[in-house]
């Protein structure tokens, strides 16, 4: 027997997200989001999505202007300098999308019950607010031991989680910088909250080359589905270290956004007229990839 | 010695720093664009460093929840994202670099911190979720994102807002994404909450403070050169003004730490003169 490798083809790993399934993007606002990712599922056509997160952007933006989405559970959903997330705006203003409200920490913790397999996470802090007044998968509770109010909010119970990384091996493992910020840990611990979990990485190595580094290593061989090399994956977002973000991308998709008209259009030049993810990479062009480098002197 | 020239921003910017103690740890998000990022981001940063420098040489700032203590000397632009590379490079004492990390909001690390939204009414309730019926809206919004915390485990929260009008200082929020006074003090306690809510409400005409019993915003002063009539008519919750005092003014001495030591590169509360 030798070892199954996990290296996979983005159209064979979005096979995985099934119509209905409750799916985690990883990223955190307008970073590192599993971009070419979220284009093969719009291209594939997926349906009914439940997309449950901690701080939304771009990613659920794009999903739910493709249609391919019925429901979101986060904190925040918005494109930050670059204004309001409209595709997410139209959607709930005309009843197409169910939009649940979490605060951003519990949010987050939502996926630590997940993790720690619980069936909920204790809150202490929701009286007197909308979250509580609308949400009614949040149920109150009195505490068992001290008797105070608390609210007893749902684990997130993403059916699939995406994430996208840097480095990894064909196995699965994948490493983080050490100079990780908040938006790599949020990844990280939806990576623990799942039991598929699909990485897309700017470069696969050799085991021997991630050896390495074990230190380095936040999501071991066993917890991951599929592993898919997709350079570039992160774009229009950025990739900590690896690559900016594409200011003018980005701005040109909050324009689009502004109209269903210019968005279908928007869909059909960057999603549904070209095939794959190199295609589309042709079509951002080499120059300016290689303009959004993050060339540095050594620390 | 009164200053002679300064701005309405650096007014609220030097009022604030002096309502610090020494030791507290202050929060503040990074907002983006005009307006808004000068009341939710640099005045407060402003003021914190201000406080710093002055009066509370032991305060924290929190700077996007993460940056500990950055050193604002270095840069030129205010960041416009919370987690790109040039904030990663800003100087700091500390960053933050998982969650949970550093601190432990719910424990009550964070003393204070700065909100905004899109409403807010007289018990002090703010909106930053959707205009209109929740449930069909007519604008809706991002969302509560750390609102509800912000007013609930941080022992104060100060509420930033860039635009004093009638459609934005209404009788009650369509939406409570960080919840106020409802009731009271007691009204708080009611909902399980036991400390936190709302100090003032800044805005760039005036700032309220809370009567906590009554659970009401009321007048704490009013800035220089305001038409007192113009500010009732642009607050949608009823409002007086009678013996509510003039926001006091910075002395020159005051102005001169906040431009040349706090922001000598003009970036955080940018004013005419530089």
């Amino acid at each position: 027997m030798v070892r199954q490798s996990k290296r996979a083809s983005l159209s064979d790993a979005a096979q995985t997200v099934k119509n209905g399934h409750r799916i985690a993007l990883g990223g955190f606002a307008i970073y590192q989001r599993p971009m070419a990712f979220v284009r093969e599922l719009i291209r594939q056509g997926r349906r009914d999505l439940v997309i449950v997160g901690v701080v939304n952007s771009i990613e659920s933006d794009l999903l739910i202007g493709a249609g391919c989405v019925s429901r979101i559970e986060t904190s925040y959903v918005g494109l930050e300098k670059f204004g309001l997330a409209r595709n997410f705006r139209r959607a709930v203003e005309a009843g197409l999308v169910d939009a649940v409200d979490y605060p951003e920490l519990i949010a987050w913790d939502r996926f630590r019950a997940s993790q720690e397999g619980l069936p909920f996470w204790p809150c202490t802090f929701l009286g007197g607010s909308g979250i509580v007044e609308y949400n009614a998968d949040i149920v109150a509770f009195d505490c068992p031991v001290t008797g105070v109010k608390l609210w007893a909010v749902p684990p997130a119970a993403p059916d699939v989680v995406v994430v996208h990384a840097a480095i990894g091996d064909e196995y699965g493992n994948v490493a983080f910088h050490p100079r990780k910020l908040l938006p790599q840990t949020v990844d990280i611990t939806q990576t623990r909250s799942s039991d598929t979990v699909i990485v897309t990485v700017e470069k696969i190595v050799s085991q021997k080359e991630m050896k390495r580094r074990p230190d380095l290593v936040e999501i071991p061989a066993f917890r991951t589905t599929h592993i898919v090399e997709v350079p570039f994956g992160a774009h229009p977002t950025s990739l900590l270290g690896i690559y900016d973000c594409d200011d003018d991308a980005f701005e040109s998709y909050a324009q689009s956004s502004a109209s269903t008209e210019a968005f279908s259009a928007y869909l059909d030049r960057t999603v549904h007229a070209i095939p794959d993810h190199d295609a589309y990479l042709e079509q951002v062009g080499l120059k300016c990839l290689l303009a959004l480098r993050n060339v540095e002197l050594p620390a | 010695m009164i200053a002679s020239n300064f701005t309405i921003e650096e007014l609220i910017t030097v009022t604030l720093a002096k309502s610090f103690k020494d030791g507290e740890v202050g929060f503040t998000g990074l907002a983006t664009g005009g307006a808004a990022a000068l009341y939710i981001t640099g005045m407060p940063l402003a003021a914190m460093e201000f406080a710093r420098r002055t009066h509370a040489p032991n305060l924290t700032i929190l700077l996007a929840g993460w940056s500990i203590n950055p050193d604002f000397s270095e840069i030129r632009e205010l960041p416009s994202a919370e987690f790109d590379s040039k904030l990663q490079s800003l100087p700091c004492e500390a960053q933050m670099q998982s969650y949970p990390g550093h601190y432990a909001v719910r424990r009550g690390d964070v003393d204070f911190g700065f909100g905004s939204g899109v409403q807010v009414d007289q018990q002090g309730n703010i909106n930053s979720t959707c205009v209109g019926d929740y449930r069909k809206p007519k604008v809706r919004l991002v969302g509560s994102i750390l609102l509800p915390e912000h007013m609930t485990c941080f022992g104060r929260e100060y509420l930033m807002m860039p635009h004093h009008e009638a459609r934005s200082f209404v009788k009650r929020v369509d939406y409570v994404s960080g919840v106020g006074y409802p009731g009271g003090n007691a009204g708080r306690e009611g909902l399980g909450l036991k400390s936190g809510g709302p100090k003032w409400i800044v805005t760039p005409k005036c700032i309220f403070e809370f009567d906590t019993q009554a659970g009401k915003a009321r007048l704490r002063s009013i800035h220089p050169g305001v038409d007192r009539e113009e500010l009732v008519r642009s607050t949608g919750f009823p409002v007086s003004t009678a013996d509510v005092p003039i926001t006091e003014a910075p002395t020159a001495e005051e102005i001169q730490i906040l431009r040349r030591e706090v922001d000598p590169h003009n970036v955080l509360v940018p004013h005419g003169d530089h």
